[in-house]
């Protein structure tokens, strides 16, 4: 075996030493990993899935272009083909005034309140579903401007406040979920670098042993920066853990609740790979505190 | 990193070493030990023996002077380049210096672990040396359940299995009684005449009239005698 190898080896198995004697510091830094991913994941599955809920309001969310009123069959058809091929629009559906007035009649429960008139009044129009990365004030007066000039468009009616409430509600949730997740992984970042500080200053005997007999740097820095990661790991699963077993326990109430407040509640779990990023997510944070605590750190001998 | 034949392991001029301004640990000393010289270092607690010992090892740089070390400046050397000064610089402290929760083998391979030699290797070479300090027998044991005399000579071990060409040795026997002292001595002074230079801080003068060696006498950091190696030790051992 090369001497890289069975440095690297000895390395590794430094790390787990370190993490079998300091148990109760290690257990510490474990924990505090954990809680704070806890909080972290908990926020972004909320998050997420809350954005998957505005998502499916925001597929409702659509412009309706009234028509005039003389309009040749040929001029609709053409006319909602122009509409389709606008920037932002996802799909395109034409409501003729016979249709207009037959949905009329199902929602008003019959014809009577229009007994009395020769013609039909209802217009013809054309609902517009938008593109999900066109629900927002900009895309929709561009989308404006460019249908203003359609001839045959009577009228543009949208729900700008509605738009600007939806838009609002994403942006407020989304932004808050960071500014929560950075603060708390700034948090954690400091009590994970302090943790392993402590537990540097538990072994410092064997450090300055280890500086004596001539290691390197690398060879005292490297199994701190693995025990931090293998630590990070560790925190990602149990936090993992607690948050699918919250997220179960609690999936009755939240649905049943959804449903009563806003009618659907379409809710999932992390996916394989959101499940991986967690983790990830703690084996960063224990390499980074390791790095934070090794950052202040000289041998003495 | 090479030393070239001849040229003395550890030279030291004018070195001086402050702590605090104007009070000095060391003060202008300038001196040579040769290859395989055994030097005894003396002198009162606090005249500068470890101070000295400890710019040869690098744990400390010069205030003022040039150090070379197997022939390197001691002063200019790079954080990166001291391991590998120290991997041919063996040292012994008075408080031994082992892991507890390491075993007698585990703590002399600590040595050879940190330059990547091969496992069966050093478990041979580490069997070899505590064979040669008669603690074979105790190598799977832990510091705590050796006497005093076996855990400096556990310490021992760990200084020489990488073959180390100086020795250092603080008080090596400041914590032990006077037969396991003389045992002690005798495995040092074996080392020295291997080839390894050695330099013993005692202030047991004793241990300095029973091997006749040359004597460095410290006071207030300065070197008050440099007294040469007696042509015939006095009950000396080897």
């Amino acid at each position: 075996m090369s001497r890289v190898l069975v440095l690297i080896r000895v390395m590794f198995a430094n790390a787990l030493r370190g993490v079998r004697q300091a148990s109760a510091t290690s257990l510490l830094a474990v924990l505090t990993i954990a809680v704070v991913l806890v909080l972290v994941g908990s926020a972004s599955l909320l998050v997420e899935n809350m954005s998957g809920i505005l998502d499916d309001f925001g597929a409702e969310l659509q412009l309706t272009a009234y028509l005039e009123d003389d309009l040749s069959d040929s001029d609709l058809a053409s006319l909602t083909d122009s509409v389709a091929a606008a920037p932002g629009v996802a799909g395109v559906e034409l409501v003729t005034k016979e249709a207009a007035l037959e949905r009329f009649e199902r929602i008003a429960g019959g014809a009577e309140l229009l007994v009395g008139l020769d013609d039909n009044p209802l217009p013809a129009s054309v609902e517009i579903e938008l593109q999900p990365d066109a629900r927002n004030a900009a895309s929709l007066e561009t989308l404006r401007a460019s249908l203003d000039g359609l001839p045959g468009i009577d009228e543009l009616a949208h729900g700008e406040e509605w738009i600007g409430g939806y838009m609002r509600a994403v942006s407020l949730i989304r932004g808050g979920a960071w500014g929560i997740g950075l603060v708390l992984g700034l948090a954690a970042l400091l009590i994970v670098a302090n943790t392993i500080r402590l537990a540097f200053y538990a072994r410092r005997d064997e450090l300055d042993i280890l500086a004596l007999v001539g290691a390197s740097r690398t060879f005292v820095r490297v199994p701190f920066l693995l025990e931090g990661t293998l630590q990070g790991v560790l925190g990602g699963l149990v936090a993992l853990v607690i948050v699918f077993g919250a997220y179960e326990l609690l999936l009755p109430q939240v649905r049943y609740g959804l449903e009563l407040l806003v009618g659907r509640a379409e809710l999932h779990f992390f996916s394989a790979s959101e499940s991986a990023a967690l983790v990830g997510a703690g084996a960063g944070l224990g390499l980074l505190g390791a790095m934070t605590a090794l950052a202040g750190w000289r041998s003495e001998s | 990193m090479t030393n070239p034949a001849g040229e003395p392991p550890v030279r030291m001029y004018h070195v001086s070493k402050s702590y605090m301004a104007g009070r000095y640990a060391l003060h202008d000393v300038s001196l040579e030990v040769r290859r395989g010289e055994f030097v005894f270092l003396t002198g009162a607690s606090g005249a500068g023996k470890t101070t000295l010992l400890e710019l040869i090892f690098a744990a400390t740089e010069p205030s003022e002077g040039q150090i070379l070390v197997l022939g390197r400046n001691v002063a200019r050397l790079g954080a990166s380049a001291i391991p590998a000064l120290r991997r041919r610089v063996g040292v012994v402290f008075q408080d031994f210096k082992l892991l507890d929760d390491r075993t007698v083998e585990e703590n002399v391979r600590l040595a050879l672990d940190v330059i990547g030699t091969p496992r069966r290797e050093a478990r041979s070479r580490v069997f070899q040396l505590l064979k040669s300090v008669g603690l074979q027998h105790r190598r799977f044991h832990h510091p705590k359940s050796l006497s005093g005399g076996e855990q400096q000579r556990v310490a021992l071990a760990r200084a020489l299995v990488n073959e180390p060409e100086i020795l250092l040795a603080d008080e090596p026997t400041g914590n032990l009684d006077p037969e396991l002292t003389i045992e002690i001595m005798d495995l040092i002074m074996a080392a020295a005449t291997r080839g390894t230079t050695v330099i013993v801080a005692t202030h047991d003068l004793s241990l300095i009239d029973r091997y006749g060696k040359r004597m460095l006498r410290l006071e207030d950091g300065r070197i008050a005698e440099d007294h040469p190696a007696a042509t015939a030790a006095l009950g000396a051992s080897t």
